[in-house]
């Protein structure tokens, strides 16, 4: 502190007979206004907020998905992860719907509830953790080599074999207590649409 | 030309003792009896039924939000006090006879259906198709054997 | 605002009031005799307002030297029997003034007063201004009534079919295979 102090303080310069105190060239008012004002940076009022999820989406229930590659699908709500994302499975054997992400917004809950007592909670605790989804990015290959196999098929992605051991991992348990309600199956592995006359706001879930 | 056949019309008559389904409005779907008509338009209705359900209390309706059912309690006095309505209602046994009826049946029913949750509706719908499936088998059996 | 009397945003539908008022008293008369009228107005502001109006028609006195004692709503007694009322009123037609008498088979006196003014509007285009009423009773022998369209209610066993119905469920939906049934 004390040494930039030093720097910018006032220095005595002899002019012919007389020695004068200047101020340091950096502490001198500038010779000219800017032309044009400077843009200031809007400051961001905003806070991240902590979501609530809907009471209706308790882990254990049954979903509607209703935006997505899966949309129409009914699957299983695992855990509420933060800013409104929700874990689900199908389960994957059930409806193809695996361990996945989904936007609390784009989802109907239903009244039916499925008992999640048998799960893994460890394996729920690890899937929901931060950086599962996205930790595994492929590095690109990039050049010349790239540039000559734009041509040919790419490569077929595989899933990962962590990921599917997690996968039944979590869907042995919840299978076992699907297959004890009749129906249930059918049921899970449907998909659901709008027929004719069917008014969604007047439905009960 | 052949023979006409001259028969009296079966109207349902707007009359004192009519019992009426309240269709539209706040009390929509009870059950009542006219007790006088006031007018060409609009008559005194009272309801006392036991179940709270279709119970309504006396007051004056337009006759378009009535649809009068077959029922008609029997020599009701014009202008009958609650007590005496209430009595001649359960004389008539009024409230079996409605909840007996088709009509009373199919409105309970299409109420049930509306209040069923999604999973409860697809397996009214499957076993919908198993009965269906069932029927279908045996009519074909039948026709095989014929 | 008076206990019952509807709210001002439900103008039109009237209440019965009982309104009281005087001349103000003076050293030549220190005790003013009392006047009392059961007005039909849709809120107390308009029950005193016409209160005024009639009593300047009838004696000298006027708001500016009388004042009001009382005012209260006059319920109905039995809201849940049907009676038949007759009305005598006054009308200022176009072309000049008449007295009129009319039926109204109604469950109070009010609703008989807004049936009278909403059939006077009706038939004869009159407005609530133009229309005193002066006498509203309840004809309680059916001998008393003298309208033919509150007579042929009267009749011992009443009864009418409704031939001609339009079903409400009929108009939810667009398109049908079917003509609507109007039988009933």
């Amino acid at each position: 502190m004390s040494a930039t102090l030093e720097a910018t303080a006032n220095q005595k310069k002899t002019f012919g007979k007389s020695t004068r105190e200047v101020p340091h060239h950096s502490q001198k008012a500038s010779k000219w206004y800017p032309a044009e004002d400077e843009a200031q940076h809007k400051k961001v009022r905003k806070s991240i907020r902590t979501s609530a999820p809907r009471s209706t989406l308790t882990p254990g229930a049954v979903l509607i998905l209703l935006a997505g590659r899966f949309r129409g699908k009914r699957v299983v709500l695992l855990s509420n992860l933060p800013q409104g994302v929700l874990l689900v499975t199908g389960p994957f054997k059930v409806n193809g719907v695996p361990l996945r992400r989904v936007n609390a917004r784009y989802v109907i809950a239903t009244s039916y509830k499925i008992d999640l007592a048998g799960l893994d909670s460890k394996k729920i605790e690890e899937v929901s953790a931060e950086g599962y989804f996205t930790a595994d990015k492929a590095e690109k290959k990039k050049g010349e080599e790239a540039f000559f196999k734009q041509g040919e098929k790419p490569e077929k992605k595989k899933p990962s074999s962590s990921r599917a051991a997690d996968q039944k991992a979590v869907d042995k348990a919840l299978l076992a207590t699907i297959k004890k309600e009749p129906f249930l199956i059918s049921y899970l592995s449907s998909t659901f649409s709008l027929r004719k006359g069917d008014r969604p706001h007047e439905m009960v879930w | 030309m052949g023979d006409a056949e001259i028969k009296a019309s079966s109207w349902r008559l707007v009359e004192v003792g009519r019992v009426c389904l309240i269709h539209g409005g706040p009390s929509d779907g009870k059950l009542a009896t006219i007790v006088e008509i006031i007018d060409h338009k609009r008559a005194l209705v009272d309801g006392p039924a036991t179940d709270t359900k279709i119970a309504v209390p006396r007051q004056s309706i337009a006759l378009a939000q009535l649809i009068l059912t077959p029922l008609v309690l029997e020599k009701l006095p014009r202008a009958a006090r609650t007590g005496v309505v209430a009595a001649a209602w359960k004389k008539a046994d009024i409230e079996a006879k409605w909840q007996e009826s088709a009509w009373a049946k199919k409105r309970t029913q299409k109420e049930r259906r509306r209040a069923l949750t999604d999973f409860e509706r697809f397996k009214v719908m499957r076993l919908k198709k198993q009965a269906r499936f069932e029927v279908r088998k045996s009519l074909a059996k039948v026709k095989a054997s014929a | 605002m008076a206990m019952g009397a509807p709210s001002m945003f439900t103008l039109g539908r009237l209440t019965e009031y009982q309104v009281i008022g005087r001349h103000l008293p003076t050293d030549a008369n220190p005790a003013p005799k009392l006047y009392r009228m059961r007005i039909f107005a849709p809120n107390t502001v308009v029950a005193k307002s016409r209160f005024w109006y009639f009593l300047m028609k009838l004696r000298k006195v006027k708001k500016a030297n009388g004042e009001i004692v009382s005012l209260n709503v006059i319920h109905e007694k039995r809201p849940l029997k049907v009676k038949n009322f007759g009305i005598w009123i006054r009308y200022d037609s176009r072309s000049g003034t008449h007295n009129m008498y009319k039926e109204y088979r109604e469950m109070s006196r009010t609703d008989a007063v807004e049936a009278l003014y909403q059939d006077m509007a009706a038939r004869h285009r009159s407005r609530f201004r133009s229309i005193h009423i002066l006498k509203v009773v309840e004809l309680e022998k059916n001998d008393d009534v003298k309208r033919p369209y509150i007579k042929q209610l009267l009749t011992k066993n009443l009864k009418f079919p409704l031939p001609h119905r339009v079903s409400k469920a009929a108009g939810t939906k667009i398109f049908v295979g079917k003509r609507p049934s109007t039988f009933y």
